[in-house]
Order: C-alpha cells, then sequence, then structure tokens
C-alpha cells in the first residue's frame, strides 16, 4: 500500500498580489485545507492539502479581493477514463 | 485525567451543523435546553451535503390540490421506494411537511421566484407532483445558522467526534477533538443527535481523485460508522448511490437540469431513458443512474447531455441554477471550452455513495423510530445518515421532529449522567498518539484506496455472491492494518478516523449485499447472481448490528416500522 509519487495539482491558486491576508478562505473551506494564521497580515495563506480539494469554490467566492482561482487538474477537465471500469469486476 | 482535556455537560449534543443537525438544535434550543453541536467545518453557513446553497427543496404544501396533500405522496410511497420504506417514519416527515416549511419561511428563508412572487415548482424524480421548489437558496443555511447562534447554541468547529458514550444501551454523551489546535472534549449530554451525512469517498470515479465526489467528500460516514460501534441497528445499507455528471467533474446539478427539460442521449443521438421508464429523464434518479450504467455495458456510450433544444429563457434559468449547487460547474465548462447551452456535454455515471439509492424517504443509515430515535436509547439520527432521507427537505424535517424528541427525552432523563470513565478517554488519546507517533506505516490515502478498490470491484453496480465474500475478507485485512495508519498531523488524524469510518461502512454495506439474495432498484443493489426481484421472500428491510464476530444481519418484513427491531422499549408514537 505505498502511495505513488506522484506531483500533486494545486486547484486553489492565490494572487499574492491581490491577497490582503484576511482569514476567510481558511474560514470557509469545509475540507480544512487552507491554513492562515488569524490576524497575521504578512503571510499568505497556505494551500496545506491540495489533494484533498472538493473543487466547491467557496473560498474564491468569498475572497473579498478576487484573489483566488480555481484551476482544474486535466484528469478532470479533460477526461479519458473508460467509464465501464468503475462498473465492477463480475465475479462468479 | 490528563491535560488537555475539556470536560463539558450539555442536555443535548449535536454531531454535524449541516440541515438536520441546525434544525435538531432549533426546537432543543426554543425548550430551554443547553445545546453542544461540533462540527468538521468552520462555519453553520453553509449545508452539509452540498457545502453550499440550495437550489431546490421537496415539500409538499397543502395548497388545496388533492396531489399537493401528504396522504396523496404517502399512499405512493410503496412505489417510489419499490416497496422497501418505513411507512410510519416517512408518513410522519410528509405529514410534518408544511409544517416546517412554514417553519423555515418564519426564519427567513424566502422559496417564492424573485421574480413572479410565487413558488416555482418544478416536476422531477419520477414523483407524483410539482413537488420540488425551484428556488435561489444561496442563503437558505445562513439563517439556520443564525438561528443557532442567536439560541446560545455552544458550536465546536473543526471538531470530530469520534465515539460515542454509552452504558446500558443509552447514549450520554462523546469523545471528540479539535483538529487544529489538539484539544480533546468530554461531553455528557442527555440526548445525542447524529447528523454527520451520507457516505463519501467509498468508491472509485473518473478522474481518479478521491475527493472528487458528487457529494461532500468530507462526509465519511461517521455517524453510521459511531452508532454501529454503539450498538445502534442499521438499515438499507445494501443500496449505493450512483448519479449522471459532467465526465471529469463529479458534480451536483442533475436535478436543475432535468427538471428544466435536458434530454440525455447515448453515442448514436438516442434519447434512451424512454426505453427504461415512461417518465424518461423524469424518473427517479436510480433509474436515470441505472439507464446509464446499462448503455455503457451495452456498448452505447458515450453518453451525452443535450441541452440544445431549450428555449433560451429556460438556458438562463439552467445556467443560474447551477453555480447555486456547484459555484465552480461555469469555471469547469470555460476551462473545459465547452458550451452546454449549443454543444453535448459527455456524461459519466459517478462515483457510489450510500445515502437512500437514488429513492426519496429510502435512507440508508442509522434505523430510526417516528421521533427520529435509533435503537439506542437517547440517541437520534436525522438527514442523510438516517433510513428515511430526502435531500435538504427530508434534512430539515426529520432533524426538527428528531430535535422534538430530544426535548420530550430529556425531560424524562435520569437527574444525573454516568460519569466519563477515564481509561475510556485515556484509551481514545492513546490510539491517537499512536497515529500521529508512528514513524512508518500505512498513508490513510493508501489505506482508503484499497476500500475504494475494493467496493469499486466488488461491491459497487454488479455484485455476486463470491465477489462479495471476496470483498468482505480483504476489507477484514484492512481493519487489521488499523493501528499502523500514519497520520502527520492532526489534521491527518482526522482523516485517520473517517479513513476508518469509510472502511467500516463498506464492510456493513458488504454484509448487507451479500443478506440481500435479490436484485432491487436496478443497479442500487443489482445482484448478477439473483438478478430478479423477489416480492414473495424479499419484501423485508436488512438490518445489520454489531455483532461478536463483526457485522450481523437481520430481517424485518417492511409490513412493520424498524423500531419493531429495536430492543429498547416499543417507540413511542
Amino acid at each position: 500500500m505505498r502511495e505513488a509519487a506522484k506531483p500533486v495539482h494545486n486547484p486553489i491558486r492565490i494572487d499574492e498580489q491581490k491577497c490582503v491576508r484576511c482569514d476567510l478562505c481558511d474560514w470557509v473551506c469545509p475540507g480544512d485545507l487552507i491554513v492562515h494564521e488569524e490576524g497575521n497580515k504578512e503571510k499568505l495563506p497556505v494551500v496545506a492539502y491540495p489533494d484533498e480539494c472538493w473543487y466547491c469554490g467557496l473560498c474564491q467566492s468569498i475572497c473579498p479581493t478576487n484573489a483566488i482561482t480555481i484551476v482544474f487538474p486535466e484528469q478532470m477537465i479533460h477526461n479519458r477514463t473508460d467509464v465501464v471500469s468503475l462498473l465492477g469486476k463480475v465475479v462468479k | 485525567m490528563k491535560e488537555n482535556w475539556t470536560t463539558l455537560d450539555t442536555d443535548l449534543l449535536v454531531v454535524g451543523g449541516g440541515v438536520a443537525g441546525t434544525m435538531a438544535a432549533i426546537p432543543a434550543l426554543e425548550a430551554g435546553l443547553k445545546v453542544v453541536i461540533c462540527e468538521k467545518g468552520k462555519v453553520l453557513d453553509h449545508c452539509g451535503s452540498v457545502g453550499c446553497g440550495v437550489d431546490h427543496y421537496l415539500t409538499v404544501m397543502d395548497s388545496g390540490p388533492e396531489w399537493d396533500s401528504p396522504e396523496f405522496l404517502i399512499k405512493h410511497l410503496p412505489e417510489l421506494t419499490d416497496g422497501i420504506v418505513d411507512l410510519a417514519v416517512a408518513g410522519r416527515v410528509i405529514r410534518e411537511m408544511p409544517r416546517i416549511f412554514r417553519r423555515l419561511e418564519s426564519f427567513g428563508v424566502d422559496f417564492k421566484d424573485r421574480q413572479t412572487g410565487t413558488y416555482y415548482r418544478l416536476r422531477s424524480f419520477g414523483l407524483p407532483g410539482t413537488y420540488h421548489i425551484n428556488f435561489d437558496g444561496t442563503d437558505f443555511k445562513k439563517h439556520l445558522g443564525e438561528r443557532v447562534r442567536k439560541g446560545k447554541a455552544t458550536v465546536l468547529t473543526r471538531t470530530m467526534v469520534v465515539q460515542l458514550l454509552t452504558r446500558d444501551n443509552r447514549a450520554y454523551g462523546a469523545f471528540a477533538f479539535n483538529f487544529r489546535t489538539g484539544e480533546w472534549y468530554a461531553i455528557r449530554a442527555k440526548a445525542v443527535v447524529l447528523a454527520a451525512g451520507d457516505v463519501n469517498r467509498i468508491s472509485m470515479n473518473a478522474s481518479g481523485l478521491a475527493f472528487d465526489s458528487w457529494h461532500f467528500p468530507y462526509n465519511t460516514g461517521d455517524a453510521q460508522a459511531m452508532g454501529y460501534r454503539a450498538g445502534a441497528a442499521l438499515a438499507n445499507m445494501e443500496s449505493v448511490e450512483a448519479t449522471l455528471t459532467p465526465k471529469g467533474f463529479s458534480t451536483q446539478g442533475l436535478n436543475a437540469l432535468v427538471s428544466l427539460g435536458a434530454h440525455f442521449v447515448n453515442k448514436s443521438g438516442e434519447r434512451f431513458m424512454f426505453r427504461y421508464d415512461p417518465k424518461g429523464e423524469n424518473a427517479r434518479r436510480a433509474v436515470l443512474a441505472d439507464a446509464a450504467i446499462n448503455e455503457y455495458l451495452l456498448g452505447n456510450g458515450p453518453i451525452f447531455l443535450d441541452c440544445r433544444h431549450l428555449p433560451q429563457e429556460m438556458l438562463d434559468r439552467m445556467a443560474h441554477t447551477l453555480q447555486v449547487d456547484r459555484y465552480t460547474l461555469p469555471a469547469f465548462y470555460r476551462q473545459k471550452g465547452v458550451n452546454f447551452r449549443e454543444e453535448l456535454v459527455e456524461i459519466s455515471v459517478s462515483e457510489l455513495s450510500i445515502r437512500r439509492s437514488g429513492v426519496y424517504f429510502r435512507g440508508s443509515g442509522l434505523a430510526v423510530d417516528t421521533n427520529g430515535e435509533t435503537s439506542v436509547e437517547a440517541l437520534f439520527a436525522a438527514g442523510d445518515c438516517a433510513t428515511v432521507s430526502g435531500g435538504i427537505a427530508g434534512a430539515a424535517v426529520l432533524g426538527h421532529i428528531a430535535g422534538e424528541g430530544v426535548v420530550q427525552r430529556v425531560r424524562n432523563a435520569p437527574s444525573t449522567l454516568p460519569a466519563i470513565d477515564p481509561q475510556a478517554a485515556e484509551a481514545v488519546r492513546s490510539q491517537a498518539a499512536g497515529h500521529l507517533e508512528r514513524a512508518g506505516g500505512v498513508s490513510w490515502r493508501a489505506f482508503e484506496d484499497e476500500t475504494r478498490r475494493t467496493v469499486t470491484d466488488y461491491v459497487g453496480v454488479r455484485r455476486t455472491g463470491n465477489g462479495l465474500k471476496l470483498a468482505l475478507r480483504t476489507l477484514h485485512v484492512l481493519s487489521a492494518r488499523e493501528p499502523q495508519m500514519k497520520a502527520d498531523d492532526l489534521h491527518g488524524l482526522m482523516r485517520v478516523h473517517e479513513s476508518k469510518n469509510i472502511r467500516l461502512n463498506a464492510e456493513i454495506m458488504a454484509t448487507a449485499s451479500l443478506a440481500r439474495q435479490e436484485t432491487r432498484t436496478g443497479s442500487a443493489h443489482w445482484r448478477l447472481d439473483y438478478p430478479a426481484t423477489d416480492e414473495e421472500n424479499w419484501r423485508k428491510f436488512v438490518l445489520v448490528e454489531r455483532g461478536a464476530d463483526g457485522p450481523a444481519v437481520r430481517t424485518l418484513s417492511t409490513e412493520h416500522p424498524l423500531s419493531h427491531a429495536f430492543a429498547r422499549s416499543a417507540a413511542r408514537a
């Protein structure tokens, strides 16, 4: 049960110039992915667990300065999975 | 007990601050009870299962016509649920719908169409009337959150409940921890409401991303798993639910699509749904998913969504409601470069979840009586973790019923609660420390992948006795590896607990599926070795409870309410 060493896609892009270092994205993320030290006006929020993103966009929708963009990975945008492979194996 | 424990005494502990949980808290607060809510998120202003707003609400309104009366909808329950329904509980939920709907309006929820000032009611999912109100419910949950805050409930956010406390088949609290601060809570309560939602991250989907799921990936069957460990009975756990999603993005929005008139076509351009149901795209969700699964297996895939025939006004409404349910869906289409107004959109079958198998009022989860109380006294359940589930409305109504049941239960509760057992508390802590301090070990991601692969291959939409037995063996081996799971931090510790809960739900599902030797509701429970629906022998509930060697099964005729199988005194009607 080893983990595949794939690079992790970051779905939550934060524009350093626009970000005002408020705590809203941290507060609103339902998956506890975005971490920002409360009240710290120096540090950017960190997307600590990018592979646990639901792509709900709540962080983007709440951001007061439109600093956040949700970027979908290639396997979501151009998906090539054979749907039949998801429909089970038949064991006689 | 060691330091860093906070002990709290309350009347009601609510697990989960979604629609069901907040609706349960409200009548308790109104009755003057002390309420503690534990919520894994940070705010109470978003819906638990969809994370944002609501675009439709199912209700009878008793507005005059026969179809709009509770009794009319109740009469149709057996056909809507393929005969597997707790008529007592579902009947009460439906009868209470108009009252709870009016309560929600009194909280400030505006169900009316902004342009016309009337309710925009649509027919969908095979229901025998236009019961779905299509509305802009962006603020729906904010009103409930506000109500709870005004009632002065104690809300513990970023806090996961990991173990219920019971004695003599009666619940009296829970252990929980805050996964940001590491603070542990020992909470004693006269009643507990479990409202932690459905089970997701349990099978694979097209994108292969575990958290790309149609329903909320942070709902991981915590209530079902904890309830099971505490001795509560579960029912309908054999039934799985899938939906149709844009391929690559498992997102909500199907209801809006079909109720506004979208079509599904196969690779030949055939509008195939009518081959499966005379209602076509307006069939129940279970039928829609089943039809698409069949088309894919017949080699008629890919399946496409076709909106090209719709008038501009409908397309505009569709574009608007889509982002109410999932804010990022327009961005997905944009990044993909697809215009759904003019082009076909490829559709996939989503990953599975355990919720209500695409069938309203037949929930898969904790069996409850007409007060929302489980087989464990003072332990209630509502929303998608309970056996009567009906989306947002089902969560709101059964949640409120459970809250009122709690008020009665607390009035009759013994004046003193059992003391917290320090050994039990320390056992939870040392188990957590074991995951956090482990140098090597198994990652929760890899552990979960094994569960998902096993469910997808052998417990998913095509089941056989031998496949299910194989799955149960694999899931059993996995359970032995649970102590080896490694958590990198407190957040990871929360995920480790979720992974254990997902695995346990998979085991319960496989056990129930093996017991039900028939096929019912198409691919919601499709046994290739028992392909027919067997009305003579299987008009029954499959109940799963904790046995001496793992999950144990009982069956109960659907002529009885599930509470007939409860060991505690018969339900107070």
